[in-house]
């Protein structure tokens, strides 16, 4: 799968869509291309606040538990429920399966672009 | 690579769980911690697993038990002191299942053993299983931990982690005691000290290096006791999300009864009674009486009077399964 170049990367797989003033956060095709099939997705609230650099929910896999790291600072304003019942929805399209929507965005980790992240996958296999 | 390893002095499972966290997040590029330890008479579930479904939770904790969560995936399992808990805390870079897998079999090849893989997560004997495996990564941090059956009791471990009825009969009722072994069983010499040390030398063998004791500062022992607190608090062995549904089926004498539950936190906050019996309102009132209910065997019998036989027989029964 060709990576969006209209998002942005962090170096943990997650992916930034800026929509306006808010961030939407997702996994990348990477990351679920290594983790195989999800069984259970866990995500905050709304009205959470998440950290970047910090874990705000995590997916579980084959007995593996992997936190999802925040790229961003700032309020939790939406939250993808569709995922709590059909985790594989991220298997099946990485860029299309949001996880959380942020806003009163405070700070960001240090992102990516496409062709710099796609670099960057090389180098982790 | 930098090897150190922990051999923990506690026994307790929040404590051991927070030491393994902490020392994850503090595995330094290119080291790799060994941490061995046991936990006294624990059911050790995975992170996102429902505990009343997994684990008779009034059972173990009246008999002195503990329930713990842990921060990987995967199943229920019951621990005692005949039972060695491997953790391997490395950097995502230095993650290696198959080098880090290889220490525990290089450790029972000196007891004569030969150890198979057996699909991504369990390590078996003649095709019998003795070590299950589970996987927790964060960032740039990774651990991967495991269980070997040593001589662990195996009636307690089918007392405590009999799952519901209705979970077993669509697994398809598979006895655990018929698959798993303990390894003493294999050969009387075996004992965990004896598995602690072989590990260790086993550690050192596979990454051609030599290990150091790990040392915690003041700082970290305070840091680990604050975690130690959160792993035993109600909010992480419980949480407060809305949990998957429970299913009870049963035959009585007078009539058959299907129960389905839906628990919040530790309360029952939804609930589906559905019988035959000739007693029409028997649904109902059984219905009221686990509604909002904590789902705990002490509650549930000293909610309300239990005049009626038919009644209380399922209260009853269903208080047996907790």
């Amino acid at each position: 799968m060709s990576t969006p170049t209209e998002l942005k990367y962090s170096k943990t797989h997650e992916w930034v869509k800026e929509e306006g003033d808010v961030m939407v956060i997702g996994l990348t095709d990477f990351a679920q291309n290594e983790l195989g099939d999800l069984v259970f997705v866990n995500l905050p609230e709304e009205g959470d606040e998440v950290e970047a650099g910090e874990a705000f929910g995590d997916v579980e896999s084959v007995k593996a538990v992997s936190d999802v790291i925040s790229p961003v600072s700032g309020e939790v304003c939406a939250i993808n429920e569709d995922l709590l019942d059909n985790p594989a929805a991220i298997n099946e399209d990485a860029y299309g399966a949001w996880l959380i929507k942020v806003k009163n965005v405070s700070d960001s980790e240090e992102l990516m672009d496409a062709s710099e992240y796609d670099k960057f996958c090389e180098s982790e296999k | 690579m930098k090897l150190a390893y922990v051999c923990a002095t506690s026994t307790n499972p929040y404590e051991n769980i927070a030491m393994e966290e902490y020392l994850t997040f503090h595995t330094k590029q290119d080291g790799c911690i060994l941490f061995l330890w046991q936990n006294e008479n624990t059911v050790v579930i995975g992170k996102n697993q429902n505990a009343f479904r997994e684990c008779k939770v009034s059972k173990l904790t009246e008999a002195g038990g503990r329930l713990a969560r842990r921060l990987s995936g995967g199943g229920a399992v019951f621990h005692d002191l005949g039972n060695l808990n491997f953790t391997f805390c490395v950097r995502k870079e230095q993650y290696d299942v198959d080098r880090q897998l290889q220490v525990i079999v290089e450790a029972l090849k000196e007891f004569g053993l030969t150890v198979e893989k057996s699909g991504r997560n369990d390590l078996q004997i003649d095709g019998k299983k003795f070590s299950g495996n589970a996987y927790y990564a964060s960032g740039e941090y990774a651990y991967h931990h495991g269980t070997i059956m040593i001589d662990v009791n195996e009636t307690s471990l089918m007392d405590y982690l009999t799952v519901s009825a209705a979970k077993l009969v669509a697994k398809g009722v598979d006895s655990v005691r018929s698959r798993v072994v303990n390894l003493n069983s294999l050969n009387r010499k075996i004992t965990v000290e004896r598995v602690k040390e072989a590990m260790l030398a086993a550690f050192c063998k596979v990454y051609g290096e030599t290990a150091e004791p790990y040392v915690f500062s003041d700082t970290a022992k305070e840091e680990i006791k604050k975690r130690a607190e959160f792993f035993a608090s109600e909010e992480w062995l419980v949480g407060n999300q809305k949990q998957l549904s429970i299913v009870f089926e049963h035959r009585f004498p007078w009539g058959e009864v299907s129960v389905q539950m839906e628990t919040q936190g530790d309360r029952i906050c939804d609930v589906n009674v559905y019988t035959d019996a000739l007693d029409d309102t028997l649904a109902e009132r059984i219905e009221q009486r686990l509604r909002g209910c904590r789902y705990q065997k002490d509650a549930l019998l000293e909610n309300g009077n239990l005049e009626n036989n038919e009644e209380r027989d399922v209260i009853v029964w269903i208080s047996a399964l907790l």
